[in-house]
């Protein structure tokens, strides 16, 4: 068994798991917003970045290490809710476009933004949990403590948000909300406050992720720390559809293991190339991802 | 009467306005010294790709976070094959960069024609990432990460270099030169655009971006012609990689980062979307932006050096980018217009009201 857990293969499997569950993450921040507001989030791993910054840097003034983690989920909390007030709120009901390159233009202001208050060198996190893999019987399985403590946090994270949206009545007026607005204002439901209330929840958990892509064995906290990972992301999103939460843990687990695997058996550089043609396979015989209903074209 | 819109005029007062701004914009380069050159040489170059993005956006309504992967497409290709032909004329050169554009956009093209809105953004930033990747996936012949890929002198046709530089200059030794010759290519590149913004295929495009449905009514061939506009705005891409490798003499995986994506949507959206005027004027702008930058910054006291001196330029661009789109979305040049348009109403509504 031991040696069966330390094969290539699993070893394999475990690293994409992980990875896969961090684009899981990123993609549902961005379907929670896209769903309600219908604005593809391209500053989000920006966003996660900034707040990030601010919470995790209080580690070199010695404060607990848990504590940052929650002060960089808060800020990222009121971070969401100010950007859907001040940049999101004038662009409704405008063109597709404008949404798009305000949200580009954002992303490159936080990069360079963070960029010019911390500096380009990567600043490396301590690790609540050890980074060393568990052993058994003398093989080498590829899971250590903070990679469990990574994938349980994250399925946490997602259970809590899926109960939100089904069981409780903020849910079921977010779910409405961005289902019919014109009929849930009818109905009493303030509908501007809950889109902004979706824009803090995505905000949140982008900036949690964005702590665990940080703290990542071989990765370190810089202005651009998110590029790829959002890249991934978003192509998880757009290969599950981006109205369906399943649908982006199901891309981000599948994208993940795509790219552990291209990575060890084919090279790294081939992980990109191999998740854009996923994408494109995909959208090619379903243009609005794996699990969306087809919707009808106007006419 | 005159009409304040470029690419409303006849094709003749076309043709005679880009000639008369190319000819004085080389007149210019005889007078300034080699920095500004160069800067004016590079925002020519940028000026062909915010050309083939302003069409892209503008008149067939897709967008491209993608550019900076089309300009890596025609550079390398145009390092890559330097390398190996040293003798190869420089118009040869830049139309083997405006086929490598070209190719990447129809690659690119057969998903992208079928995506909306944000899928297509998404997938084209996509798309940058990857061709940044398959730079050290082709290794061997790109030179990988850290190597510089140098050029050999490429030669020019020998009228050109002696109308510009009396001896046989290369681009690499003169300033005023490479300057003259990259305003030469944006000419070539505005004239053919300038023409296709008014064909049957700009007129196609137009219908296709403000109602898809009656177009495919009247015949046209939507995917078709999403494809062409990908392809053409690939080329443009393409183009203006190629003319920048060749000013730099060198190509690296940092020469086409996807900040330049962020920059020349910049570029863009300050001058016009869909206007041949606004890609023009965000040449221009991209040409003065780091002496302008540089000025900002030495008034402020902040030190080049520091982390908000070296990021000075993202930041400003950024903050540009958003705030036009938030509250001019129709640029400079549209706005213009629309001053224009409100000035000229005002004067025929007072003659109007006038007694006769």
């Amino acid at each position: 068994m031991g040696g069966f857990l330390a094969s290539r293969f699993m070893s394999d499997v475990f690293n994409g798991v992980a990875n896969g569950i961090i684009f899981s993450l990123i993609a549902l921040s961005l379907v929670v917003v896209w769903q309600s507001t219908n604005v593809l989030n391209f500053a989000q791993g920006a966003m996660a970045t900034f707040a990030t910054y601010i919470g995790m840097t209080q580690v070199e003034h010695g404060i607990n290490i848990w504590l940052c983690m929650v002060i960089s989920v808060v800020v990222g909390f009121i971070f969401g809710g100010l950007t859907e007030r001040v940049l999101i709120r004038p662009l409704y009901g405008k063109p597709d476009i404008n949404p798009i390159v305000v949200m580009v233009g954002f992303l490159g202001f936080l990069q360079f933004l963070a960029a010019a208050i911390w500096g380009n060198i990567p600043r490396i996190l301590p690790s609540p949990f050890s980074q060393v893999f568990y052993t058994s019987k003398g093989h080498t399985i590829f899971l250590s403590p903070f990679v469990v403590f990574q994938i349980l946090t994250a399925v946490t994270v997602m259970m809590i948000v899926a109960l939100v949206f089904r069981f409780t009545t903020l849910g079921l007026k977010l779910r409405a909300a961005a289902l019919a607005p014109e009929v849930a204002r009818l109905l009493g439901v303030r509908v501007d406050r809950l889109l902004t209330f979706g824009w803090m929840i995505s905000s949140a958990v982008g900036s949690f992720t964005a702590i665990l892509v940080a703290m990542q064995n071989g990765s370190a906290l810089s202005p651009s720390v998110m590029g790829s990972v959002f890249i991934f992301g978003f192509i998880a999103a757009a290969v599950g559809g981006l109205d369906s939460p399943i649908g982006a843990v199901v891309g981000g687990l599948l994208i993940g293991l795509v790219e552990q695997f291209t990575l060890d058996y084919w090279q790294a550089n081939m992980a990109p190339v191999m998740a854009l043609v996923v994408l494109i396979v995909v959208l090619m015989i379903r243009p609005r991802g794996l699990f969306t209903k087809n919707t009808q074209r106007r006419v | 009467m005159l009409r304040p819109n470029f690419h409303r005029l006849p094709t003749t007062s076309r043709w005679i306005v880009i000639l008369g701004v190319t000819a004085t914009a080389l007149g210019f380069t005889f007078t300034f010294n080699a920095g500004l050159n160069a800067q004016i040489a590079s925002g020519a170059a940028i000026s062909i790709v915010v050309l083939g993005l302003t069409w892209l956006t503008g008149w067939s309504g897709q967008i491209s976070l993608g550019n900076s992967g089309f300009m890596a497409c025609g550079g390398y290709f145009v390092g890559v094959w330097a390398n190996h032909h040293a003798a190869t004329p420089l118009v040869i050169s830049l139309l083997f960069a405006t086929a490598a554009g070209a190719l990447g956009g129809l690659i690119l093209a057969v998903p992208a024609t079928r995506l909306r809105g944000p899928y297509l953004a998404g997938a084209t930033l996509a798309f940058a990432t990857v061709t940044s990747s398959l730079v050290y996936v082709f290794g061997n012949w790109t030179g990988g990460p850290t190597s510089q890929l140098f050029l050999n002198s490429l030669t020019t046709p020998s009228w050109f270099a002696r109308m510009f530089s009396g001896i046989q200059a290369s681009l690499n030794s003169s300033a005023q030169y490479g300057a003259d010759l990259a305003i030469c290519v944006a000419a070539i590149a505005f004239l053919f655009m300038s023409n296709l913004f008014h064909s049957r295929l700009g007129r196609a495009m137009t219908l296709v971006r403000d109602n898809d449905v009656s177009a495919e009514l009247m015949g046209i061939n939507l995917r078709r012609t999403r494809t062409i506009a990908f392809v053409i705005a690939a080329a443009l891409g393409g183009l203006g990689g190629g003319l920048q490798t060749l000013l730099n003499g060198s190509v690296t995986p940092g020469s086409f980062p996807l900040t330049i994506s962020i920059t020349l949507l910049t570029l863009m959206v300050l001058g016009g979307i869909g206007t041949l005027t606004g890609a023009v004027l965000g040449g221009l702008i991209f040409a003065v932006s780091s002496n302008v930058i540089n000025w900002l910054c030495s008034t402020a006291g902040i030190s080049s050096t520091s982390n908000l001196g070296t990021n000075m330029q993202g930041i400003v661009f950024s903050v540009l980018l958003m705030t036009t789109m938030l509250i001019a979305p129709q640029g400079i040049s549209g706005n213009i217009v629309r001053g224009y348009r409100h000035l000229m109403q005002r004067f025929t509504s007072k003659i109007d009201n006038s007694p006769a």
